[in-house]
């Protein structure tokens, strides 16, 4: 099932303990250091920005381009910060990392900060990583007890510090510029860029923010070139992307496969396909910023550019599929809830606009939704988009708007038909006892709680619409299949 | 480890790792994965026995605890490369599955069921 994968930021994942500096020295750990240490700071920016590298936190900025207007910026104290606050629900590839490899996150770092000219480093990481927290702290003093971390490295005069931070799991936090305020020990929302961090980041001073991946990928590009790293991956984005496959496909886990994989070559060679042989309808990539890819994008290479083609983004690499027994509506729901719970408040768009988007759809999944409803939903959406702060706001309505472009016959059912295919709107299904396959068991009756259901013991048993709450309880105890869903 | 004063003791010391690296490829390597996702299904009490049983066994060993493969489906998983063999993945490793893979892959190098694919 790997024969797809490629493993540049995984590399070490799994091949090494990730808590002995020994493991990770002999396969070429620190290497890039000592390279790096021994070259001018130029040349590092420009082998970053030849490879071709893009930030793997979401936004795919050119990470080399990022160095480079750090580096650029006059200062006599800059900052190198990790952003190890991974929120999307169902991701989990930054954590992996952290705990399987963390001396290349520390090491890419000390590369970052000779090349910006910066001495201290910061990872921000969430207090619900203990583990990852753990295996930084023991790294971090491995390498400082070796002398390739801390002051005058390997003799050269670079000093680099690093210190952790700890996200109270917002995830605006991951927004740099909120993640900066929540550094400086301020609430965690974010600020009108520009200034950039680059220019203006933690504690007024320039600052280069990169995510785990990211940096995780950098000491491979070194030791093995920018030429290596660009000649892997599409015309636009280099490289690979590790996913966290989840959801309704076979094999979950972690997969790092080449920029330009197909979604099909993803979910059905190295996830092995749905589960229980259902048919796919959906995959839902950035999280709760992004957007579903459906059946016509299966044969799509992913990239940057053809996911934001396809109404969805790259994001951090949360891959969650669905099959059909996922209501649409109630999917954009379910995400629309986790922004709203999520919002920092502090622009009126995302705090309110959110809220009423939620809103509505809890009418059209509660059917009470109307076609107006839709259009509304679409309008609301774009305003939200056109005019929230942060990357928040700007990508919360992605949802629903590519739900409602891909999945408008869902909508419509709702609202109109007042049905949900997916069987999953409870207030648009009705539980029936069949007659004809009713043996008058008396095992659904017990089970209801609401005692919705009839009938003595070998007589047909019959449920009672008004006082039934859909729980699905007897559906599940009937030994019968005499119970269904309409 | 000592302090690394300059770029020749770190070339040094990563020759001297790497030749040592090479010495354990002559011996049966057990990776057991101990991520969070691992441990959460089990895999401490793996790793426990390997350490456990393998000093009984005839043969030369090292027992590396490290991240996961991203396998989550198939937690715990172990690594085995026999000295000469290409690594072998079993997945969903309890203490009976790790007595079977001791008494049959390694002593005896015959495969049990549930290996990952790795092509």
């Amino acid at each position: 099932m790997k024969s797809k994968q490629i493993k540049i930021a995984l590399r070490n994942c799994g091949h090494i303990d990730p808590e002995d500096l020994s493991d990770y020295i002999a396969r070429d750990g620190y290497k890039a250091l000592s390279t790096t240490l021994s070259g001018s700071r130029e040349t590092v920016v420009q082998t970053i920005i030849k490879s071709g590298l893009r930030g793997r936190g979401g936004g795919g900025f050119p990470t080399g381009k990022k160095w480079e207007l750090a580096a650029a910026v006059k200062g006599d104290k800059k900052y190198v910060i990790c952003n190890a606050d991974e929120g999307d629900p169902g991701a989990f590839m930054d954590r992996s990392v952290l705990e399987g490899d963390p001396h290349s996150v520390l090491e890419a770092m000390a590369v970052c900060g000779y090349a910006i000219g910066a001495d201290e480093g910061y990872i921000y990481i969430r207090a619900e990583y203990p583990l990852a927290i753990k295996r930084l702290k023991i790294a971090m003093a491995q390498a400082k007890e070796a002398g390739l971390l801390g002051q005058n490295i390997l003799g050269t005069g670079f000093n680099f510090e690093i210190g952790l931070k700890y996200g109270a799991g917002a995830f605006v936090c991951g927004e740099e510029t909120a993640l900066i305020k929540s550094m400086e020990g301020n609430r965690g929302e974010p600020i009108m860029k520009p200034p950039y961090p680059a220019q203006k980041g933690f504690m007024g001073k320039p600052t280069n923010v990169n995510n785990v991946e990211t940096f995780a990928n950098i000491p491979a590009i070194i030791n093995k070139g920018a030429d290596w790293f660009a000649s892997i991956g599409t015309e636009g984005s280099k490289g690979t992307k590790v996913f966290a496959l989840a959801g309704k496909v076979k094999n979950v886990g972690l997969v790092e496969v080449p920029m330009g994989t197909t979604l099909r070559e993803l979910i059905f060679d190295i996830g092995g396909g749905i589960v229980g042989g259902k048919k796919f309808k959906a995959a839902q990539t950035g999280g709760p910023s992004g957007g579903c890819l459906t059946e016509k994008h299966l044969d799509t290479p992913i990239d940057y550019e053809s996911l934001k083609a396809a109404g969805s983004m790259m994001g951090s690499g949360g891959l969650i599929v669905m099959d059909e027994d996922n209501c649409m509506p109630a999917v954009a729901q379910f995400y629309l809830d986790f922004t709203v719970e999520e919002s920092c408040g502090k622009c009126v768009p995302c705090r309110e606009g959110n809220k009423v988007l939620y809103q509505i759809l809890n009418k059209i999944t509660h059917g009470n939704g109307t076609l107006e409803d839709l259009k509304k939903l679409k309008d609301l959406s774009e305003i939200i988009k056109s005019t929230s702060l942060c990357g928040l706001g700007q990508t919360a309505p992605n949802p629903v708007l590519s739900t409602l472009n891909n999945f408008y016959d869902e909508y419509y059912e709702h609202v109109v038909e007042k049905k949900c295919r997916a069987k999953v709107c409870r207030a648009l299904i009705k539980y029936i006892i069949i007659p004809d396959k009713c043996v008058g068991c008396g095992a659904c009756k017990r089970a209801c709680p609401a005692e919705a259901i009839s009938g003595e013991i070998k007589q047909k048993h019959l449920i009672d619409q008004d006082k039934c709450i859909k729980c699905g309880a007897c559906y599940q105890k009937c030994k019968f299949n005499a119970i269904i869903i309409e | 480890m000592k302090q690394l004063k300059n770029f020749g003791e770190f070339e040094s010391l990563r020759q001297e790792l790497k030749v040592k690296e090479a010495e354990n490829e002559k011996k049966v390597r057990i990776y057991i994965a101990m991520a969070t996702c691992s441990i959460a299904s089990g895999s401490a009490k793996v790793l426990e026995y390997f350490k456990e049983e393998m000093p009984k066994q005839p043969v030369e060993f090292v027992i590396k605890p490290t991240g996961c493969l991203g396998l989550c489906h198939s937690e715990p998983t172990v690594e085995v490369v026999l000295p000469g063999s290409g690594p072998v993945v079993f997945g969903k490793v309890d203490t009976k599955r790790a007595k079977l893979i001791i008494d049959e892959y390694i002593k005896n190098g015959k495969l049990i069921d549930g290996v990952i694919e790795e092509n």
